[in-house]
């Protein structure tokens, strides 16, 4: 037993991404680097959503699918699904480096590596999570846009609610790691709708005079 | 602890794979009737082992068979195939170079780790050695005989044919009678150094599958068995030779048994990277698919054209809800803002 962990298996602790919270800071990219299963390979993405708009940042790590696209596009059958719902990167003697993964994911989460030729992603800190610490990015994400916790902790600390239903044109993809909505009746996020620019251009309003 | 994420895990046997399995079957019983010249040269103390290889052969054709109609595997194969005929001199001059890179020196390993390009390399050269003095023994294929009434000169036959001789006591005599052992201790180095790494690594504890402890035991336990034979034979007189033997023949049959179900039918999947170099190259002389969002091109036209063939056999449908073209033409760059905009949108925008 890790004395430092922090959750059991009953506390069942779930991973919650909530890219409207992200200020772009980087140190999800840097601690990913920490991981024990890729040390030196950040997996996780920062996106810039419109460099020429705004600042605003979204990180992007693997939602963990429950039917996994990138592992049924698989040829070499090198993408594997753990009981608890993981999906590992690519089985190292397997992986033809195709990047079937890398271009089906909905998400776009895998990244191939050219350097080995092989794709690796997210897998959520496995020699973290299942010592019932948290993945390294969610450890370190000063505003809580990665977050890993239980859903019980969840509610006494923050607000909207847990989704993990996504519609990419007809398709439903429901994952293991949730994101957070305001309102649940809304149904699955839409990711080809909903495209509004919806960031803050004058979060102080100092461009328009500071009042 | 692992599942494989398959939705169409069948509990009956695949007919055309039994078919193919059972060819595969013939085919090595005739090659070993016709080499060992009508069984002449087949030595029945080997039956085990033709039974561990005829296991293996119908096992390793049998998956494979499964394995290249998944629809991915079937249109890499058909695409590999295709893109190698395109050019079919340029790329059958490529093919040496591809085969020693990619196949024999591995060079992909040794970016990844230096330990365990050098582990994988200890494994793989003993694994090839031990395989070609194995398999031909045990189907008859090879021999020696005593040179004319020299009792201490031998001579090689492949099958009938005569091939080169050499004085038993000679270095070439000793290598060729210690070829085994040469190659376990190969793998024996090359296992250790896997397993220092399996012992000590978190990261590579963690996400540990159980195949990979007993693809090692297996290669550890064939052998010290094998080891343990020269051994006896040496420094103790014979001494538990039988038993030794038995306890030998019994870890290879499981060994060859297990490689049509372990982590060693990687040794099957992965000449299938040559078809991706092939494919790849094809594809990049090729047309780029231009993404739905951005407009920039982010990939070869034709596999995404060959993965929105694929998706539907597999159950997805990623066509667009008003019918006009596919989310899966946006690039990966696009697709997670897309999905950050549409996030954001739920919660009253970022910030």
């Amino acid at each position: 037993m890790n004395v430092d962990a922090r959750y059991g298996i009953d506390d069942a602790p779930v991973f919650v991404i909530d890219q409207s919270r992200c200020i772009g800071c980087e140190a999800c990219v840097q601690a990913c680097m920490e991981c024990g299963t890729h040390r030196g390979q950040s997996l996780i993405h920062l996106e810039r959503i419109d460099r020429a708009a705004t600042t605003q940042t979204a990180p992007m790590v693997c939602m963990h699918c429950e039917d996994p696209t990138c592992a049924q596009v698989c040829p070499a059958d090198a993408i594997k699904q753990t009981e608890g719902g993981i999906v590992q990167s690519a089985l190292k003697p397997r992986c033809i480096g195709c990047s079937n993964c890398v271009l089906a994911c909905p998400f776009g989460v895998p990244k191939y590596m050219a350097e080995i030729d092989q794709m690796m992603k997210c897998d959520m800190c496995t020699d973290r999570t299942s010592e019932g610490l948290k993945p390294m990015c969610a450890s370190v994400c000063p505003s809580e846009a990665l977050w890993y916790g239980t859903i019980d902790e969840f509610r006494e600390n923050r607000t909207g609610s847990l989704l993990r239903d996504f519609m990419f044109g007809r398709q439903e993809v429901r994952t293991k790691v949730y994101t957070v909505v305001d309102e649940l009746a809304a149904g699955p996020i839409d990711v080809m709708r909903g495209q509004a620019a919806s960031w803050l251009d004058d979060p102080f309003a100092l461009e328009s005079g500071g009042t | 602890m692992f599942m494989i994420p398959h939705r169409h895990d069948a509990a009956a046997l695949d007919r055309r794979g039994v078919a193919w399995g059972l060819v595969g079957v013939a085919v090595t019983l005739a090659i070993t009737f016709v080499g060992s010249d009508g069984l002449l040269w087949f030595d029945a103390a080997l039956i085990g082992y033709l039974f561990g290889i005829i296991f293996m052969v119908f096992g390793v054709i049998y998956r494979y068979s499964v394995w290249v109609r998944r629809p991915s595997t079937a249109m890499l194969n058909r695409r590999g195939w295709d893109a190698f005929r395109q050019r079919k001199a340029r790329n059958a001059a490529a093919l040496p170079s591809l085969v020693a890179t990619q196949l024999l020196a591995q060079g992909f390993i040794r970016r990844r780790s230096r330990a365990r390009w050098l582990a994988h390399q200890l494994v793989f050269w003993g694994c090839i050695l031990a395989g070609l003095i194995t398999f031909p023994l045990t189907m008859g294929l090879l021999h020696f005989e005593s040179v004319g009434q020299q009792g201490d000169r031998y001579q090689v036959f492949v099958s009938r044919v005569g091939t080169m001789s050499f004085d038993a006591d000679s270095v070439l005599g000793w290598t060729i009678y210690h070829g085994l052992d040469i190659a376990a201790v190969l793998v024996l180095a090359g296992v250790f150094i896997f397993l220092r790494r399996r012992l000590r690594d978190p990261g590579a504890l963690a996400v540990e599958r159980s195949g990979d402890f007993l693809a090692l035991a297996g290669l550890f336990a064939v052998s010290v068995t094998g080891l343990f034979l020269t051994v006896s034979s040496i420094w103790l007189e014979g001494r538990f030779y039988a038993a030794l033997n038995t306890l030998h023949a019994l870890t290879v049959i499981l060994g060859l048994m297990y490689i049509p179900f372990g982590k060693l039918f990687h040794i099957f999947q992965r000449p299938g990277n040559l078809g991706v170099a092939y494919y790849k190259r094809a594809n990049a002389e090729g047309p780029a698919a231009v993404c739905r969002r951005c407009g920039d091109g982010f990939a070869s036209a034709q596999q995404i054209a060959d993965l929105q063939a694929i998706l539907p056999q597999l159950g997805f449908d990623y066509d667009a809800a008003d019918g006009v073209g596919s989310y899966q033409d946006t690039c990966p760059k696009c697709r997670r803002a897309q999905l950050a905009l549409a996030q954001s949108a739920r919660v009253g925008g970022f910030g």
